[in-house]
C-alpha cells in the first residue's frame, strides 16, 4: 500500500487540491481513462463500413449460401461485397440507422420478411427493364420495391415404404383423420409454414383454413419441433410417415457431405401437392435496394446480376432452388424431382395475409 | 468562503453521483426504448394473444423457471455443501471442475444433447443394438426437445451460479456457529449452514432464474413456447413490435420479481463477523461409503454440464468431417476475446461508479435507478438489441442534426454501423453482473470499515476509493471474469448488431449449427469453452480465497 500512496501524494503535490484527495484523483483518472478508451473504441470502429465502393449487404440468407454468387459478382464487376447476416432484427437496425445506414441491398429468404422492409419504407423502388423481363410479375412487388430471386416449393415428403404413391396429393389431405399420428412439421410460426397458411387462407378463406389447421395439428405425430431437415430425419427414423418441407432440403440432404444425412432421404419421396387445382405453394428468396443506399446504381446492378443466368444457375446448383427467370433451366438435381404446377397467386398476397395466418396458427396451437 | 469549504466534501460525491446518474440513464435508455415501442398501437393484437397463446407462454415460462431453478438449487447447494463439509477422494479437483459448466453456452449443450440423445445418436443406437429394436416404434425414449430436456440442459449449465454463491457462504460461516450446533447435536446443514447461506443461495438462484427467463437460444432450438420465443413470434410473425414490446414488458414483471428476491435476500443478510479472519468449517474426512456418495453427488452435474458436452464436441472435432480453417477460427477467437475483454473492463468501470454513488446515503431514488439500470440483464437478447439500436439511432440522428445541421460537417453515423453497438449492448446486458459482484462484495465488508472512513471526514466517494476499492480487489476480479465469460457466450445481440463481416465464436457456431453442420461447429464451440474455462477457474480461485478468510487483507 505504501509505495502506492507515495506515488499518489506525488501527484497531489502538483495539484492545487487538498492532499487527502490523492487517491481520488488517481482513481478518477483511471475512470476517465476507461471512458476515453471506450470512446476511442467506438470512434475507431464507427463508420468503417461506409468506406470505399464496396456493396454492403444486409442478409437473412446465410453467407455460405450466397458466397458463390457474390464471388461471381465481384469477378464480373470488380465490386467487393460486404455482408451482415442475421435471421432477425435487421429491419429494426436498418430503420434505426435511417439515413446513416451503410446498407445498399437487403436479401431475405421469405416473402413475409421482404415485404416488411417495403412496408417500413426501407426500400427504394427500382425501375429496371432487366428485372421486369427476367422475373415473372407474380414474383415481384407491383410497386417495384422488392423482387423474387429464387423459388422454393413447400412439398410433402413421404416415406416410400409407408405411404403409397398417389395416397396423398393435396395440402388439404393433411387434415384427413386417416393420417392421425403420422405427420411431422416444424412449428407453425415458422415463416415457411406461416406462408403456407397464408396461401390456404387465400384459397379457402380464414374459417376453412383454420379448420384445416386444426385437422393438421390433430394428425401430428409429435409436438412441432426442429427444422425441415429434422422432419425428413423423423420420417427416416419412423417417428412419422410424412412431413412438410421446402423442396431444396431434399437436394441438400441427398448431396450432404455427411453420409448419415444422405441415408435419411433414401426411402423418402417428394409429393408436389395440388397439381390438379391451384398448384403447389411456392415461396421466394428475394431482395431490394435500401432506401438510403449511397450506391444505388451498383445496388440495382447487383439485383440484375442476381436475376441473370449466372446467379440463377448458382442458386440451383448450390442450394437446389428453382430459378425465377424462365429463361434459365433448373439444375439437373432439381429437375430430377419432376416438373410441377406452381400456385400463381401473387406472392405479395401471401405477405398481406401473413398476420392473419399467424393468428390462425396461434388459435390452433400449430 | 468558509461556507464553501464546508460544502466541499459534499460537492465531490455529488459529482460522482451525477456521473453515475448519467451512466445509469444511458444504460436504462435501451430498456426505455423497448417500453416506448410497447406503447405503440398493437391494433387489438393483445386481446388475440391473451385469448390464444399468452397463457401457454406464461405457463411454459413458469414451469421452465421452476424446473431450472429447482435443478439449479439441487445441484448447486448439494455440491457446495459436500465440498465444504467433507474431505473425500477427488474433492480438490471437483471443487473447481464444478464451475466448468458455466463456460459452456446453454444453446451449445442443447445442440449437443439433441445429437447425442436422438434416434441416430450413440445412446439410442447402443440401446437398439443391445435389445434388438429396429425402429423408434419399438421402444419409448424420452424426447430431448421438450420441457424436461430444456430443464436438464439449462439447469446443468446454470447451477454454478448457486454453487459459487452457496460455497462462498458456507465457507464464510464461522466455525464457531457450527460448533454450537455440534454441541447441541443438531444438523449442521439444516440448522446452521443452510439458514445462514440462504441469502447467498437466493441471490444465485435469482441469477439462474433471470438467465432462464431471458434465454432464447435453447428454447428456440427446442421449440418451447416461452414468453421469449413468443415475443419473437409476435414481433416477426405479426409484424408488430408494439405487441412484442408489450409481452417483453410482461416478462419484465418476472424480472422485477427476481430482482426483488435478490435485493431482499441481501437485506436479510445482517450478520457480520468482526474477526479479521473467518475460520471456516474444517472438512471432515469421509468414510468409504460417504466418500463414494460425495463423489457421485459432485460428478453428476459436472458430467451432464461439462464432460458429456465437451466429449461429444471432441468426438465431432475428431471425426474429420468438415475440418475447420484454423486461421479463420483463430481470427474469430481474437474478435470474441477482444470484445469480451472490452466489455468486462467497461462494465467494471461502470459498476465502480454506480456502487460508489449508491454508497451515498442521500441517494435512495438513485439506488432504485441503478437497480433499474441493471434490468437489461433479464430482457431477451433480441428485444434488448432492438432497444439498443433504436436508442443509438435516435442519438445518431440527434448528433447528425448538431454536426451536419449546425456545423455543416459530413456525418456518417457514430454509433450505428460499428462494433461500438455490440459493446454498448453487452454493457447494458451484463452491467447487472458487475454491479452485483461489487455490491455484494461491499456488503460483506463490516460497516465499521466504512464508518472509520467517515470519521476521517471523507465523503462516500472518497471512502469508496480509499477504503472499499482496495478491499474489493477480489470482487472486481470475480465480476470482471464473470462478465468476460458471459460475453464470450453471448449470441443474439451480437448477431443483430455486428458490423459487416464481423464474426464472434458464438455467431460462427450458431450459423454452422443452424445448418446442422455440428462437425464444423465443434471446434469453434470448443474454443468458446476453452476461452471461458480459464477465467471460470480463476474466478473460482478468487472466490475460494474469500472463503479462506483472506478478505480484508487483500
Amino acid at each position: 500500500m505504501h509505495p502506492e500512496r507515495d506515488k499518489g501524494d506525488g501527484h497531489v503535490a502538483n495539484a492545487p487540491v487538498a492532499p487527502a484527495r490523492g487517491h481520488r484523483v488517481r482513481t478518477g483518472r483511471l475512470v476517465r481513462l476507461g471512458v476515453l478508451a471506450a470512446l476511442a473504441v467506438l470512434a475507431g470502429t464507427a463508420g468503417s463500413a461506409g468506406a470505399g465502393e464496396a456493396l454492403n449487404l444486409y442478409s437473412h440468407r446465410q453467407p455460405f449460401l450466397i458466397e458463390p454468387v457474390l464471388a461471381a459478382f465481384t469477378a464480373e464487376t470488380g465490386v467487393p461485397v460486404n455482408v451482415v447476416y442475421a435471421s432477425k432484427g435487421l429491419v429494426q437496425r436498418l430503420k434505426a440507422e435511417h439515413r446513416n445506414s451503410p446498407a445498399d441491398v437487403v436479401l431475405t429468404v421469405d416473402i413475409g420478411r421482404l415485404s416488411v422492409y417495403a412496408e417500413e419504407a426501407l426500400l427504394t423502388p427500382v425501375e429496371s427493364a432487366t428485372l421486369a423481363d427476367g422475373i415473372p410479375a407474380h414474383l415481384r412487388d407491383p410497386a417495384k420495391h422488392w423482387f423474387g430471386l429464387s423459388k422454393r416449393a413447400r412439398v410433402i415428403a413421404v416415406s416410400r415404404e409407408r405411404v403409397a404413391q398417389g395416397e396423398i396429393t393435396r395440402y388439404e389431405d393433411l387434415a384427413d383423420p386417416k393420417w392421425a399420428g403420422r405427420l411431422c412439421t416444424r412449428p407453425g410460426s415458422h415463416v415457411y409454414n406461416r406462408a403456407l397458411m397464408a396461401s390456404m387462407i387465400a384459397a379457402h378463406g380464414e374459417a376453412k383454413a383454420e379448420a384445416w389447421a386444426r385437422g393438421l395439428v390433430a394428425n401430428l405425430a409429435r409436438r412441432p419441433q426442429g427444422n425441415d431437415r429434422a422432419q425428413v430425419k423423423a420420417i427416416h427414423e419412423g417417428v412419422c410417415d410424412m412431413a412438410l418441407i421446402n423442396s431444396y432440403y431434399f437436394g441438400k440432404l441427398a448431396h450432404s457431405d455427411i453420409p448419415e444425412q444422405r441415408g435419411w432421404v433414401e426411402n423418402v419421396g417428394i409429393v408436389f401437392p395440388n397439381q390438379d387445382d391451384r398448384g403447389t405453394h411456392i415461396n421466394i428468396s428475394g431482395g431490394g435496394v435500401a432506401r438510403y443506399s449511397s450506391n444505388k446504381n451498383t445496388a440495382v446492378r447487383f439485383l440484375e446480376f442476381l436475376a441473370g443466368e449466372t446467379a440463377q444457375s448458382i442458386y440451383g446448383a448450390v442450394n437446389y432452388e428453382y430459378p425465377v427467370n424462365p429463361a434459365v433451366t433448373a439444375s439437373p438435381e432439381v429437375r430430377s424431382w419432376g416438373d410441377f404446377k406452381e400456385d400463381s397467386l401473387p406472392i405479395a398476397r401471401i405477405a398481406e395475409l401473413s398476420p392473419a395466418a399467424q393468428r390462425v396458427i396461434d388459435r390452433t396451437g400449430w | 468562503m468558509a461556507a464553501l469549504r464546508c460544502r466541499l466534501p459534499f460537492a465531490r460525491p455529488s459529482r460522482w453521483s451525477a456521473a453515475a446518474l448519467v451512466l445509469a440513464l444511458v444504460l436504462l435508455a435501451p430498456v426505455l426504448a423497448v417500453f416506448a415501442a410497447a406503447s405503440g398501437d398493437s391494433e387489438g393484437l393483445w386481446g388475440h394473444l391473451f385469448e390464444t397463446v399468452l397463457p401457454r407462454y406464461v405457463a411454459n415460462t413458469l414451469v421452465l423457471m421452476a424446473g431450472v431453478g429447482g435443478l439449479g438449487l439441487a445441484f448447486g447447494v448439494s455440491t457446495a455443501w459436500v465440498v465444504t463439509r467433507y474431505d473425500f477422494f477427488g474433492r480438490r479437483l471437483l471443487e473447481w471442475m464444478l464451475v466448468l459448466p458455466f463456460a459452456v453456452p446453454a444453446y451449445i449443450v442443447a445442440y449437443v444433447y439433441t445429437d447425442f440423445l436422438d434416434y441416430a445418436g450413440p445412446v439410442q443406437s447402443a440401446l437398439r443394438d443391445a435389445f434388438g429394436w429396429r425402429t423408434s416404434r419399438d421402444y419409448w425414449f424420452p424426447e430431448i426437445r421438450s420441457m424436461g430436456g430444456a430443464v436438464l440442459v439449462m439447469g446443468a449449465v446454470l447451477y454454478p451460479y448457486v454453487y459459487m454463491m452457496a460455497r462462498a457462504a458456507f465457507k464464510l460461516t464461522p466455525h464457531s456457529l457450527f460448533e454450537v450446533a455440534q454441541v447441541h447435536d443438531r444438523s449442521l446443514f439444516r440448522r446452521v449452514g443452510l439458514p445462514l447461506a440462504r441469502p447467498a443461495i437466493a441471490a444465485g438462484l435469482a441469477l439462474v432464474l433471470m438467465e432462464t427467463a431471458s434465454d432464447f437460444g435453447t428454447v428456440e432450438y427446442f421449440s418451447l413456447e416461452t414468453l421469449t420465443l413468443g415475443i419473437v413470434n409476435v414481433w416477426l410473425g405479426m409484424n408488430s413490435l408494439p405487441a412484442a414490446g408489450q409481452i417483453a414488458s410482461l416478462t419484465f414483471l418476472f424480472v422485477i420479481a427476481m430482482l426483488a428476491l435478490e435485493i431482499l435476500s441481501r437485506r436479510r443478510r445482517r450478520y457480520v463477523d468482526t474477526g479479521a479472519r473467518v475460520v471456516s468449517l474444517p472438512p471432515v474426512r469421509a468414510g468409504r461409503a460417504a466418500s463414494a456418495a460425495c463423489l457421485v453427488i459432485c460428478l453428476v452435474p459436472v458430467t451432464i454440464g461439462f464432460l458429456i458436452p465437451v466429449g461429444v464436441l471432441l468426438r465431432f472435432a475428431a471425426s474429420g468431417l468438415g475440418a475447420p480453417d484454423y486461421g479463420e477460427v483463430f481470427a474469430i477467437s481474437l474478435n470474441s476475446v477482444l470484445v469480451a475483454l472490452a466489455v468486462a473492463a467497461l462494465v467494471m468501470t461502470a459498476a465502480a461508479l454506480t456502487v460508489a454513488a449508491a454508497g451515498d446515503r442521500t441517494g435512495r431514488p438513485f439506488k432504485a435507478l441503478v437497480g433499474l439500470a441493471s434490468t437489461g440483464y433479464a430482457f431477451p437478447g433480441p428485444i434488448l438489441a432492438i432497444g439498443v439500436v433504436t436508442f443509438a439511432g435516435a442519438v445518431d440522428r440527434g448528433l447528425e442534426g448538431l454536426v451536419s445541421g449546425m456545423a455543416g460537417l459530413p456525418f456518417g453515423g457514430f454509433l450505428t454501423g460499428g462494433i461500438g453497438l455490440v459493446l454498448f449492448a453487452c454493457v447494458v446486458r451484463f452491467q447487472a453482473i458487475g454491479h452485483g459482484a461489487l455490491a455484494s462484495g461491499r456488503e460483506r465488508l463490516p460497516p465499521d470499515v466504512m464508518e472509520v472512513g467517515r470519521t476521517l471526514g471523507r465523503g462516500p466517494a472518497a471512502n469508496l476509493f480509499r477504503v472499499t476499492v482496495p478491499l474489493l480487489g477480489t470482487s472486481f476480479l470475480a465480476g470482471g471474469l464473470l462478465v468476460f465469460v458471459d460475453v464470450m457466450k453471448e449470441l443474439p445481440m451480437t448477431l443483430i448488431l455486428r458490423p459487416f463481416g464481423f464474426e464472434t465464436l458464438a455467431t460462427h457456431v450458431y450459423q454452422l449449427a443452424k445448418d446442422e453442420r455440428l462437425e464444423q461447429a465443434a471446434t469453434p464451440a470448443l474454443f468458446i469453452v476453452l476461452a471461458g474455462a480459464g477465467p471460470v477457474i480463476l474466478m473460482n480461485a478468487a472466490l475460494g480465497r474469500i472463503g479462506e478468510g483472506r478478505i480484508g487483507t487483500r
